[in-house]
């Protein structure tokens, strides 16, 4: 829309927030594009929150610069930002009815009455709440105060949006389908949305790029499936879930790859251009849980791990299936039922754990 | 499955919740019955004594259990009381707004600008001027305001003044204020740290700058408490005694010199109970008002 605008529209430029003594956040850079979908993403206390605060100017920063269209704006105050936040208890004004409620930053905006109703009644429209518009938010659900807050933030028309923790006051049912709703949303308005949260399959279901967050620093960003599959340290490979972490001790084993040693085994993965790893180096091998398939015996072809089943997890049409290898490695499978409906996976059962030598990658130890 | 389990335990759960009552309703009986009879004793008792005393008459100046309307008709028509009931009224309600009006800079400074150490300090603060019995205060008030007192002394070499409030409503305003402004910044204190921060955040997110985010969050989300300071105020300004007399000068009269009068002139006991029970009457009225005021409106349904 604004063509005059180039380069990125937010950057959080090395940017750290102290509260009296603690540090929340220790520093933190990136940048968001116009129209992107960006998760903060990260356990409870990380700084993804205050990160979004500071975005929203709720807090000002003690380092380093936020700038939107190249832009310093650490000081202005939230009042004069154009970025509406979803908060994660709603932050309904009880004493206003629902429409008042959508209305109410357009009053701010000195939008005269009748054009800000119209404007609201849309929105409401659009996210299905206008036949609520007289009531008191009190008599909402959940789902319901959530849409009017939604409402609330869009009616403003932002070039940003602004969300914390939107989806975990709802409950699992609400949560999915509030999740494709926020991503229909975003591709129908093409406007930044910037969603903070604590479940990596809400920032990987719904993100553009995900930002990872720990103790208060930036540990990847990338797209999901990036993330997923190149955890680029071993807090993200953790985090993110349905990883194998094996450590061991490395050594060359020609055509370009590497042989693990350790207590799950041994195992060959492609040898990292970066960083080199020499011989007899204490390594971690990565390989994604669904990645790894379960057979009854050898076939000479990829790793192959012996392994005992401890016990099996089915949820929905997927599988997982806890290994222990010889060495005493816990070791996790993920398959879809179809897959191994076939193959007995009883307690104490024998089984070979089998990859494709491409799938693993290194971390430094 | 259910049922058989339910028939099972029920014969022997019942007996069970039975003493379980018993021994709850002893324990409230012990704890609640001692207050309840001192309330009875010396309140309910003496409130029926009032109102029954509103029917008796005076007969050279003894008075005598009697059945008569006099009284009330009386006073309602007096002239007198009437002006004073309307001053009375009006001077509370004008204590009731002044006072909210000038604490709510103290209490919204007490409730989110400052450290929580200090904040327990000065609220402890407000609290001291009740460790002096009120009287003293309010004669300290008048030795302030005296002709040669501190403040003319301090305006005189300025050219200004001197001033005189006492004997004068403005006096009684004053005084009223010395009572009700430190509860009043305490109740209004407490409730603007009642009001979620998230909704004053929201309200600056939307676009609403610090006194726009006063009257169009921050006083709608503190209305009950903000409402129940007032109405404190003019419950304690209008009943009071000691300021009308002390810097008022009495004149005109307030309701609760006009009940000293009726006493001290004629021994007038059933005359001053009117006058009490009308004010007991109007206070009822203004505090039913004000908590409707305060509670109602939106929601009306639950």
């Amino acid at each position: 829309m604004t063509t005059t605008k180039a380069g990125p529209m937010l950057e959080i430029d090395r940017v750290a927030k102290r509260y009296g003594g603690t540090l929340a956040v220790a520093e933190v850079s990136f940048t968001i594009g116009k129209g992107e979908f960006i998760a903060l993403m990260g356990p409870s206390g990380c700084g993804k929150t205050t990160t979004l605060r500071m975005i929203a100017g709720l807090d000002t920063p003690s380092e380093g610069e936020i700038r939107l269209w190249g832009r310093r704006i650490n000081e202005d105050a939230p009042w004069e930002r154009d970025a509406p936040l979803v908060w994660q208890n709603y932050a309904l004004f009880p004493f206003l009815s629902v429409v008042k409620n959508v209305e109410f930053g357009l009053k701010q905006r000195r939008v005269p009455a009748a054009e800000r109703r119209k404007k609201a009644m849309e929105w409401m429209e659009r996210l299905g709440i206008a036949g609520f518009a007289e009531r008191g938010v009190d008599q909402l659900s959940g789902g319901q105060r959530q849409r009017v807050a939604l409402a609330r933030a869009l009616a403003l028309e932002p070039e940003m949006l602004l969300l914390d923790e939107p989806l975990s006051a709802l409950d699992p049912h609400l949560r999915v389908r509030m999740q494709s709703e926020l991503v229909r949303l975003h591709r129908e308005l093409g406007i930044t949305f910037v969603c903070v949260t604590h479940s990596h399959s809400e920032a990987f279901a719904m993100a553009d790029r995900v930002v990872i967050m720990s103790e208060g620093r930036v540990q990847q960003i990338g797209a999901p499936r990036e993330i997923y599959r190149r955890a680029s340290n071993r807090f993200v490979a953790e985090f993110v879930g349905g990883n194998n972490l094996f450590s061991g001790t490395a050594s060359s084993a020609g055509n370009g790859a590497l042989r693990v040693e350790g207590p799950f085994g041994a195992a060959l993965a492609p040898r990292p251009s970066e960083p080199a790893i020499h011989d007899g180096a204490a390594v971690t091998l990565v390989v994604a849980a669904d990645r790894i398939d379960i057979a009854s015996a050898r076939s000479g072809i990829g790793n192959e791990i012996d392994a005992r089943v401890v016990t099996l997890e089915v949820v929905g049409s997927s599988a997982t299936v806890f290994l222990e290898t010889a060495g005493g490695v816990d070791l996790r499978v993920q398959r879809s039922l179809h897959e191994i409906e076939n193959t007995p996976l009883n307690p104490g059962q024998a089984v070979i754990a089998r990859w494709s030598q491409d799938e693993g990658y290194f971390l430094p130890a | 499955m259910s049922d058989a389990r339910s028939t099972q335990t029920l014969p022997s759960a019942s007996p069970v919740t039975s003493s379980a009552r018993a021994t709850r309703l002893r324990f409230a009986a012990f704890w609640g019955l001692p207050p309840l009879v001192w309330q009875l004793a010396f309140f309910v008792v003496p409130l029926g004594f009032l109102v029954a005393m509103t029917f008796w008459s005076v007969k050279s100046f003894r008075l005598t259990p009697d059945a008569t309307l006099a009284n009330w008709t009386f006073i309602l028509n007096a002239g007198f009381f009437r002006n004073a009931y309307v001053y009375t009224f009006w001077l509370a309600g004008l204590t009731a707004l002044l006072a909210s009006l000038i604490a709510f800079p103290a209490a919204y400074t007490l409730a989110f600008r400052l450290q929580p150490a200090t904040r327990r300090f000065l609220v402890f603060m407000l609290v001291v001027p009740f460790f002096t019995s009120y009287p003293v205060r309010i004669y300290s008030t008048q030795i302030f305001f005296s002709p040669q007192g501190i403040i003319n002394a301090a305006l005189h070499p300025l050219g200004l003044g001197p001033i005189s409030v006492l004997n004068s409503p403005t006096g009684t305003v004053i005084g009223y204020l010395v009572l009700t402004l430190p509860l009043v910044v305490l109740l209004q204190t407490f409730a603007l740290m009642n009001v979620p921060k998230t909704l004053i955040e929201a309200a600056h997110n939307l676009g609403c700058g610090r006194l726009r985010t006063i009257l169009t969050v921050i006083v709608p989300s503190a209305r009950i408490g903000l409402v129940v300071a007032a109405t404190f105020a003019f419950v304690l300004a209008f009943g009071d005694y000691v300021a009308p007399l002390y810097l008022g000068g009495s004149k005109p009269p307030t309701l609760s010199i006009l009940i000293a009068d009726q006493v001290k002139s004629g021994n007038h006991w059933p005359r001053a109970s009117v006058v009490a029970v009308i004010m007991i009457l109007t206070l009822v009225a203004v505090m039913s008002t004000m908590l409707a005021l305060a509670y109602g409106r939106r929601g009306a349904k639950p």
